[in-house]
């Protein structure tokens, strides 16, 4: 047990890191999932990271509804925006979505008397705990599993393979669409509002692009074919840079290069690897 | 043959990695930016705490016992900045720790070090409100509170300024800080300002802030900036015709800015405690073993964290080890307030600040500051 | 001041022009968002800083040393990563996804050769000697970037035009499997798109290394995002766009600074971005093709 407290001691932030990861993961698989590419996950963070934030620090919220605000506001904002910003596909709509992300962070950065600015907010009480991490992840991946197997999740793949066919099959389409990217913002607020919750500390710049495109990689490198790929997504780019910490100034170069390899031998995400693991007999089908 | 430096610089690193490790007895955990955008302060923070120790193991250490650093690449990041902090405080059980590089991983990390009871010694982070975490908390980065007031007084009385233009980076800590502390000593000395400009950390163009500074007519240019914005707005201003003097804070301060605005760089106005110039015996020692251990000159960052390593270093010869983590990281929070020293950074005295619940809490530096303007790719120290 | 601003608009427009050249082209005919052009582009300026200092090459011939280094990486981006994802068939994210490893492993490595300081080209080396006409100040090298972009662009315009090789590219960029029955090699022209790209990163790296005074590792990053901005603007794997794309943004920017705040510069821009988006999917200048999906 010994071994387990001083484990914990040390280790316990890049295990909530990890956890908060995963969420952010899952929260690009279910626009991916659906066959949309949007990167304004880093900005529904922050915003989760902000509400939250602001509401534990000046008004002594209860954590729990903090959390649940923190998870709204990101909700809500995307489905405003929503509605026009899905009309568009592919880059565009990852480049509009990259847009509006950066958007949010300079009005953070610009809202000084309510968020500090660059200063960043301190002070944040420490929250989070295994706990809260554990249920929110595992939560979270229950619904999504059960939403992959059931009529939503077979939608949703429909509209990633062939669009026009399911919307001609009397699907609609919009609506699915509307419905996993305010989805995903609301679980991407989510784990902003627990992550600013054991790092004391906020500032607009972690809610920017390299955050963004960091989210993406997650939800790629793991594949999108199941929550599952998510997961591993968010534990293999949370844990890699900290296996290779001996590696000193190359650290970030031995990362880099196996961040290519594991694209050119699974790129599907490396989930889609066990599928020949799990059905021995059939070809993955290309899209 | 590069290759094949990188190559061999993997796998020594891999070999250390694995567990060589060299016999020492006092082990300070260094959690420095080393990779990643601010590498450029870190790198120079490490190899000033290496300078120092290298120079106090030779002569025999702390009472015969050699200082070991344990250094960790914290990125830039915060949750790095936690995960190497409590690595460094848990796992190698390190006496203190020094670092890390950017205020903005301080307001995460320094609290870890606060509830872990251990020292944190800050040599960069100026933000206001970091030694405000707790009593463990310490720095001899001296807050700008202290040093612009000083710099823009003599760079008035001289220049004979009556307004100025304001440009500074708003999405730094450091340089928003360093702002706000502009902006407060401007209305305390009753100096209007024309114009108030921001740019972004990464910014490469700054004509347009430029421009519209210039046709707001000001006698001088406040910069809130560090020297690799600095640097480029200062050649961009004079590509411009602007020939007004820039007042700098203590990013400014490096003699890097003759190598990044060269030709470019004279009439900047800056303070610190710390200049190039000082013809103090410690900074010219301190100067030339720099250079020839690594063959640049030092700048601010490298100097500060240089002196860093000799105040803790009078602290720890009043500390007698006990063997006991926990009664020996105590035993140097409470010799290290009291502790004086004349490094190259002049005259040093710690100085107890109050914290959020306004109890007493970490410690600041108190030095003077020495007001320096650059003509001839030269710093010259006014007096 | 407005004619000042004006001018800095155009000097500003022709750098992002000139990154966003390259980052359109692997657009366009490989159908990749390359990530990894910001790097590319950071290592031409390292390439020929090099060059000036250690083989005291002059300017013109460091250029051409960048651009051969980066054109080599060029080759090996495609030869050892997007060529075997072709292969395999790999979804349209994943040599995305590659590009980010790539950026992130040669930043690493340039800043351990060279540290993460930043770097200035050598005073004697520069044309930073600046021209005064009627109280609005231009130096030569922002006269030479404005006129390189043009160049570039229109040389680049007129061989896909014009040529074989580009005729075959434009067949390339609309249908590879088209392209391939008409007995077009289209993984040479893959390739040499690649090369081509990257020798155009490097040499924009040189020219906005000595327009900033700034060479660091990460100095791609946000031209990298301004460039991703441009491209959109002119629409995505438009030549002439890029030009367009790339004046559009810098008027913005400094039109925003002038007229609205500095604070607010790439709040207006992405604003814009996104609303331009919102209104025109195919972009500003974009043709109103099919929407890729």
């Amino acid at each position: 047990m010994e071994w387990l407290e001083s484990f914990w001691a040390t280790y316990s932030t890049l295990v909530l890191s990890v956890g908060t990861n995963v969420l952010l993961a899952l929260s690009i698989y279910l626009t991916l999932a659906c066959g949309l590419l949007t990167v304004a996950n880093a900005a529904f963070m922050g915003l989760g990271a902000y509400t939250a934030g602001l509401l534990t620090i000046n008004t002594g919220t209860p954590f729990l509804l903090a959390l649940l605000l923190g998870a709204l506001v990101p909700a809500l904002v995307a489905l405003i925006i929503g509605r026009p910003t899905l009309r568009l596909s592919g880059v565009y709509l990852a480049m509009a979505t990259l847009a509006f992300g950066e958007v949010v962070r300079i009005v953070i950065l610009n809202a000084e008397n309510l968020t500090g600015g660059a200063l960043g907010l301190n002070g944040i009480p420490q929250l989070t705990g295994w706990f809260e991490v554990m249920s929110a992840v595992s939560f979270t991946l229950y619904i999504l599993l059960r939403l992959a197997r059931s009529r939503v999740g077979r939608a949703m793949a429909a509209i990633r393979q062939d669009e026009i066919a399911t919307e001609l099959m009397g699907l609609n389409v919009r609506s699915y669409k509307l419905f996993v990217f305010v989805f995903g913002a609301a679980l991407a607020g989510l784990a902003g509002a627990l992550n600013a919750h054991f790092t004391f500390f906020i500032s607009p710049n972690e809610y920017g692009f390299e955050r963004g495109v960091e989210i993406l990689a997650m939800g790629v490198l793991g594949g999108s074919g199941s929550p599952w790929g998510a997961v591993i997504g968010g534990l293999l780019i949370t844990l890699l840079p900290e296996l290779l910490r001996g590696l000193g100034h190359y650290r970030p170069l031995i990362n880099g290069v196996i961040l290519i390899v594991i694209i050119l031998y699974a790129p599907r995400g490396i989930w889609e690897l066990t599928r020949y693991v799990r059905f021995p007999t059939r070809t993955p089908t290309a899209n | 043959m590069k290759l094949k430096q990188t190559l061999l610089g993997i796998i020594l690193e891999l070999g250390f990695a694995c567990g060589v490790t060299v016999a020492a007895e006092i082990k300070i955990g260094v959690a420095e930016a080393l990779t990643g955008n601010a590498a450029q302060y870190g790198v120079p923070i490490r190899k000033g705490f290496e300078l120092a120790v290298g120079e106090l193991n030779g002569s025999g250490g702390i009472n015969g016992n050699k200082i070991e650093l344990v250094i960790e690449d914290e990125q830039g990041k915060k949750e790095e900045a936690i995960n190497v902090f409590k690595k460094l405080i848990f796992q190698d059980k390190v006496l203190m720790l020094f670092g890390p590089t950017l205020s903005n991983s301080a307001q995460a990390s320094d609290p870890v070090a606060q509830a872990g009871k251990v020292v944190v010694f800050g040599t960069s982070n100026t933000a206001d409100g970091i030694t405000s975490i707790g009593n463990y908390v310490f720095r001899n980065s001296v807050t700008e509170a202290d040093i612009l007031p000083v710099t823009l007084k003599v760079a008035a009385q001289k220049t004979g300024l009556k307004k100025v233009a304001v440009l500074y980076g708003n999405d730094d800590i450091f340089t928003k800080s360093g702002y706000d502390n502009f902006a407060k000593t401007l209305q305390a000395l009753k100096i209007p300002v024309a114009t108030t400009e921001t740019f972004a950390k990464g910014d490469v163009d700054f004509k347009p802030q430029l421009t519209k500074i210039k046709a707001s007519n000001p006698d001088a240019i406040v910069l809130s900036a560090l020297v690799a914005e600095g640097g480029p707005i200062m050649v961009q201003a004079r590509q411009l015709a602007i020939t007004l003097p820039f007042i700098g804070g203590n990013g400014m301060n490096s003699p890097r800015v003759f190598e990044l605005a060269k030709d470019s760089s004279d009439n900047l106005w800056v303070g610190s405690p710390w200049s190039v110039e000082n013809p103090a015996a410690e900074n010219k020692r301190f100067i030339a073993a720099y250079q020839k251990a690594y063959g640049s000159l030092p700048d601010q960052f490298a100097a500060q964290a240089y002196d860093a390593v000799y105040i803790v270093a009078q602290a720890l010869k009043k500390v007698k080890p006990t063997g006991k983590l926990d009664a020996d990281r105590k035993a140097l929070r409470d010799a290290l307030p009291g502790t004086q020293w004349t490094g190259v950074t002049g005259p040093f005295k710690f100085r107890q600040v109050t914290g959020r619940d306004s109890k007493p809490a970490g410690y600041d530096a108190v030095q003077t500051a020495i007001v320096m303007m650059t003509k001839g790719n030269q710093y010259v120290i006014q007096k | 001041m407005l004619a000042q601003q004006l001018v800095n608009a155009i000097s500003l427009g022709g750098v992002y022009a000139l990154f966003a050249l390259g980052f359109t082209l692997v657009f366009g005919v490989l159908n990749v968002v390359n990530l990894a052009h910001g790097a590319i582009f950071m290592l031409g300026a390292y390439a020929a800083l090099q060059a000036v200092i250690h083989l005291r090459l002059p300017l013109l011939a460091s250029a051409l040393v960048a651009m051969l280094i980066t054109g080599v990486a060029g080759w090996l981006l495609d030869r050892l990563i997007f060529a075997p994802l072709r292969t395999r068939r790999a979804p349209h994210l994943a040599p995305m996804i590659a590009t980010i490893g790539l950026a992130i492993s040669l930043n690493s490595l340039v800043q351990g050769f060279f540290g993460a300081e930043n770097l200035r080209f050598p005073v004697d080396a520069l044309l930073a000697e600046g021209l005064s006409i009627a109280g609005v100040q231009i130096t030569w090298l922002e006269l030479r970037i404005i006129f390189l972009a043009f160049v570039l662009m229109a040389a680049l315009l007129w061989g896909l035009k014009k040529t074989r090789i580009g005729c075959a590219l434009r067949g390339l960029a609309e249908s590879p499997k088209a392209a391939a029955l008409m007995g077009v090699d289209v993984e040479g022209l893959f390739r040499m798109t690649s090369v081509i790209a990257a020798a155009l990163g490097g040499v924009a790296g040189v020219l906005i290394a000595l327009y900033t005074n700034a060479v660091f590792p990460q100095m791609g990053q946000p031209m990298l995002h301004k460039g991703i901005a441009v491209v959109i603007l002119g629409g995505m794997g438009d030549i002439r766009g890029a030009l367009l794309g790339g004046f559009f943004l810098g008027f913005a920017e400094v039109l925003s600074v002038a007229y609205v705040g500095s604070t607010m510069r790439d709040a207006v821009a992405f604003g814009l971005l996104f609303v331009i988006l919102l209104f025109r999917p195919e972009g500003l200048f974009g043709k109103s093709a099919q929407r890729r999906a």
